[in-house]
């Protein structure tokens, strides 16, 4: 049974992070996800001395402000300063990460928060946080209900509701801001409604898979399912069982090698994107050269 | 030489445009009547497109202000339509030629609405006016950059607009695509809309357009073809740049002749 639960953590993360993941490889935009995971951890720890408890609310609420600060300090730094894309992402994360990594050494010996867990996660344990128990009768007999996959359950749910809502101007300040805005539709609103989006779903996700794989899921489908296709409906679609895919096949590749659960899904991410690289049809190395044989 | 017209359909006041405190667009102050092919020119950083990206409330504007219809942009929204440079955006979109000319009907169908079958046929009528309907399911990538500019084109015809504002949408495009904008903006213009071009080829420009705005950061001129076409003003917005005059000399002989000979039957 738990590597029932694990397998369903890892595909709930992954198909929320999928999904959003395709807007930010769409918008160019990858990294902002790496730069939400390590920004939000002053936020935890801050959350966690003005709250003075480890319960989830304070801390998630923490996090969220920072993930949403971290955008705003880059929006800020890349618009109005002018600064380039990327310096202004490792400027602004590295800056928030190193506060939040003062706080955890000052302060951790008293918070039990552990900052390889942020960052690595341990999805083996989610398992034993159970939340609720159902008594379905039969061969199962009572099924014991991780917090987190209620948690996260709520996530993707939300997740696929906003896409869902407001598919089109997502779409089209993705595709072009300048039209969007000409035809009166706020391009800012929409970017810090998918950047809190994001900023939730990291938060909410590390806490049961770490922060890498977080990143991992943010990005490794949205770019496999780019090579597959050329239509956006399809693309999240793909995005969303290729995710799902790399949680079941990494917890079988950590049984089988014994290693780290999280490790062995982002490991499996990887993979994937490399196949799809060679041998998608339409854009893969493979295909081209094949094409060019062919017109040769 | 500003000629200033009764009711204006756009009505551009005291329009200042800095970046990085640099003027890019100097108090520009004209009238556009309604239904005229207006060409905007001048040389490169003139501030042509910054212009109508300022009509348009995308560039923050340092003074001034722009009536379309005599009401602020907001309220007209919808009956004014924008063709970007078809380089601000990339193409390798998974998107079709379809799904970018239905954006054009998001305002109409509403942002949180599924697209309606009606809009499905306008965007695809739309298509078929800049010829390309056998295109509508290709990805956007693999269109040419004169197709590509054609689906632009479609888009903002699907908004139904009464004004039009294009930021060079004969950059970089083959010359069936060009003779096929042009045929179709003299449709347009018949129906009685308004379209502002930003142009850079002075030789096809006086043969397209009928009223000019001349720019040089500053606003040199604006009016009909006839007064503002001039070897003089042309001069005044290109500067000192020699190659370009010895061209406007040659267009301003071309171009007088003929007009000439229409005036005089009876002389």
């Amino acid at each position: 049974m738990d590597a029932f639960w694990i397998i369903l953590t890892g595909s709930l993360v992954a198909s929320s992070c999928a999904l959003l993941g395709c807007y930010l490889v769409l918008r160019k935009m990858a990294m902002v996800g790496d730069a939400i995971s390590h920004a939000v951890l002053p936020g935890i720890f801050l959350a966690y001395m003005l709250a003075g408890t480890r319960s989830s609310v304070p801390l998630l609420i923490g996090a969220a402000v920072f993930g949403v600060l971290c955008t705003f300090l880059i929006e800020l730094l890349t618009k109005r300063m002018r600064m380039q894309n990327d310096a202004a992402i490792g400027l602004t994360f590295t800056f928030l990460f190193a506060i939040g990594v003062i706080l955890a050494t000052r302060f951790a010996s008293y918070a039990h928060l552990d900052q390889d867990c942020i960052l690595y996660g341990e999805i083996a344990y989610v398992p034993f946080d159970v939340g609720w128990t159902l008594d379905i009768g039969g061969a199962i007999g009572v099924l014991e209900i991780p917090v987190a996959i209620g948690i996260l359950s709520a996530l993707l749910v939300g997740v696929i509701a906003l896409i869902w809502w407001a598919y089109k101007p997502l779409f089209i300040t993705t595709f072009d801001p300048a039209y969007a805005a000409a035809i009166g539709i706020s391009t800012t609103f929409w970017h810090y409604v998918l950047m809190g989006t994001v900023s939730l779903t990291t938060v909410l996700s590390f806490e049961s898979v770490g922060a890498i794989l977080v990143v991992a899921f943010l990005i490794g489908p949205a770019a496999t399912a780019y090579l597959l296709t050329d239509r956006l409906p399809v693309m999240l679609i793909l995005a969303v069982l290729i995710g799902i895919l790399s949680a079941i096949l990494g917890y079988w590749l950590a049984v089988w090698i014994n290693g780290s659960i999280a490790g062995a899904m982002a490991t499996v991410v990887g993979g994937l994107f490399g196949l799809a690289l060679f041998f998608s049809p339409s854009y893969g190395i493979i295909g081209k050269h094949w094409r060019k044989a062919e017109l040769s | 030489m500003i000629v200033n017209v009764p009711n204006p359909v756009i009505e551009v006041h005291d329009l200042t445009v800095i970046y990085n405190r640099k003027p890019a667009l100097w108090d520009a102050d004209f009238t556009i009547p309604k239904g005229k092919l207006v060409g905007i020119v001048g040389p490169n950083g003139a501030g042509k497109s910054t212009l109508i990206k300022a009509i348009m409330g995308l560039v923050p504007l340092s003074s001034g202000h722009a009536e379309l219809f005599g009401k602020p942009l907001d309220e007209v929204r919808q009956k004014v339509s924008y063709v970007p440079q078809r380089e601000s955006v990339d193409w390798d979109f998974p998107a079709s030629a379809l799904d970018v000319v239905l954006m054009g009907r998001y305002r109409h169908t509403g942002l949180f609405r599924r697209i309606s079958k009606k809009d499905r046929n306008i965007a695809f009528e739309c298509l078929k006016k800049v010829r390309m309907e056998a295109f509508a399911n290709r990805q956007i990538a693999q269109l040419s950059g004169g197709q590509q500019q054609r689906v632009f084109l479609a888009r903002a015809l699907a908004q139904q607009a009464d004004i039009y504002l294009m930021d060079e949408p004969f950059a970089g495009i083959d010359a069936t695509t060009e003779s096929a904008i042009v045929d179709l903006l003299f449709e347009m213009r018949s129906e009685g809309k308004t379209i502002m071009v930003v142009h850079h080829d002075l030789e096809s420009a006086y043969e397209y357009f009928d009223w000019f705005v001349l720019l040089n950061t500053r606003l040199v001129a604006c009016g009909p073809k006839e007064e503002v076409f001039t070897q003089d003003l042309l001069v005044e917005t290109y500067g000192g740049k020699m190659n370009v005059l010895a061209k406007i000399g040659e267009l301003i002989r071309e171009n007088t002749f003929p007009v000439r000979e229409d005036n005089s039957p009876l002389r």
